[in-house]
């Protein structure tokens, strides 16, 4: 099955069809959606901060992701879940927009930069836990979420405008 | 009102956007940015007021960092939505949600620098500053969703 053939498929599920066709469904999902990413995005990015060294300084780094990250994640669920409801509806229009394939782009970017941190540059933590100024990994990883973040925001707003 | 409205929309600045899709789409997206860093800074800072974070450091000097963060997005989401609002200004002037939406952000602009600022400098105790963190975060939440309503609404 190709992607398009995909696309259409889930287009035509019961649930696309009522993103699609419901008179409140869509903008309210639009309407959960942005606000899912303002606050992930908007806590996130104090995490990315501290790694950066601008922010939260006095604060271990692990303290920061251990008190931030139980929201953001809780504020990510609502984002990709009504996300991906937006998608379903209009997947194959979605598929063939650029904004929408350069989005993804940086959504997995931003996920394997997260891992990448997770997995190799957190393994050092205990040695920088405190320090003001993260090692020079810490902080690539703290620049390129925000980075790449931004960019998911701004192209998602990209395809509102283009999409319809 | 309906004559600077009218005014306000045929201006250069509003019709140059207005005009262009991608400027349009450019400015939107920049406020969607702005908004983040608002609400992001406001969280961080009502954690620490209610005593949810961060104790081991000073309330004064938490709030005294993310007020950078919420006040550069403050500044550019008014900038960026004072842009939008300018292209379509006769219409979205006179909507009722748009209003309720300019009067929260007043309140909760209002409540953060007259208010909230103070007591976290005074050193008000901890019940005072848990409130004074859910009233502003409560306040910001709503200008969000009022923002969402309006586009809910339209």
């Amino acid at each position: 099955m190709s992607i398009l053939s995909a696309c259409e498929w889930l287009e035509h599920t019961a649930v696309a069809v009522v993103v699609r066709e419901s008179l409140w469904g869509f903008p309210i999902l639009v309407g959960l959606h942005l606000m899912g990413i303002a606050l992930s995005v908007g806590t996130l990015v104090w995490f990315d901060l501290r790694l950066l060294g601008i922010g939260l300084t006095r604060v271990a780094v692990s303290n920061v992701y251990r008190r931030l990250m139980p929201w953001a994640f809780a504020a990510f669920v609502v984002m990709f879940l009504t996300g991906g409801l937006l998608f379903s509806g209009y997947a194959t229009a979605a598929y063939g927009n650029a904004y929408f394939r350069v989005k993804m782009i940086a959504l997995v970017l931003a996920g394997l930069n997260a891992l990448r941190y997770h997995l190799v540059t957190e393994r050092t933590i205990a040695t920088w836990d405190r320090a003001e100024l993260p090692p020079p990994a810490a902080r690539l990883a703290g620049g390129a979420s925000i980075v790449l973040w931004t960019v998911v925001i701004l192209m998602g707003r990209m395809i509102s405008y283009t999409m319809f | 009102m309906a004559d600077f409205l009218n005014w306000l929309q045929h201006t250069w600045l509003a019709t140059s956007v207005n005009d262009s899709l991608t400027l349009t789409a450019l400015t939107s997206a920049t406020h969607v940015v702005g908004f983040a860093l608002l609400t992001g800074g406001v969280i961080v800072a009502t954690l620490r007021l209610t005593g949810l974070a961060f104790t081991e450091v000073a309330a004064s000097e938490i709030a005294a960092t993310t007020r950078r963060g919420t006040f550069a997005g403050l500044s550019i989401s008014v900038f960026t939505g004072a842009l939008l609002f300018s292209t379509r200004a006769t219409m979205v002037g006179t909507n009722s949600t748009f209003r309720i939406k300019m009067a929260l952000l007043v309140a909760a602009t209002l409540f953060q620098v007259l208010v909230s600022r103070r007591l976290v400098q005074r050193g008000a105790g901890p019940r005072v500053l848990q409130a004074t963190g859910v009233v502003g975060l409560a306040l910001w939440l709503g200008v969000g969703a009022a923002a969402c309503a309006f586009i809910l609404l339209e």
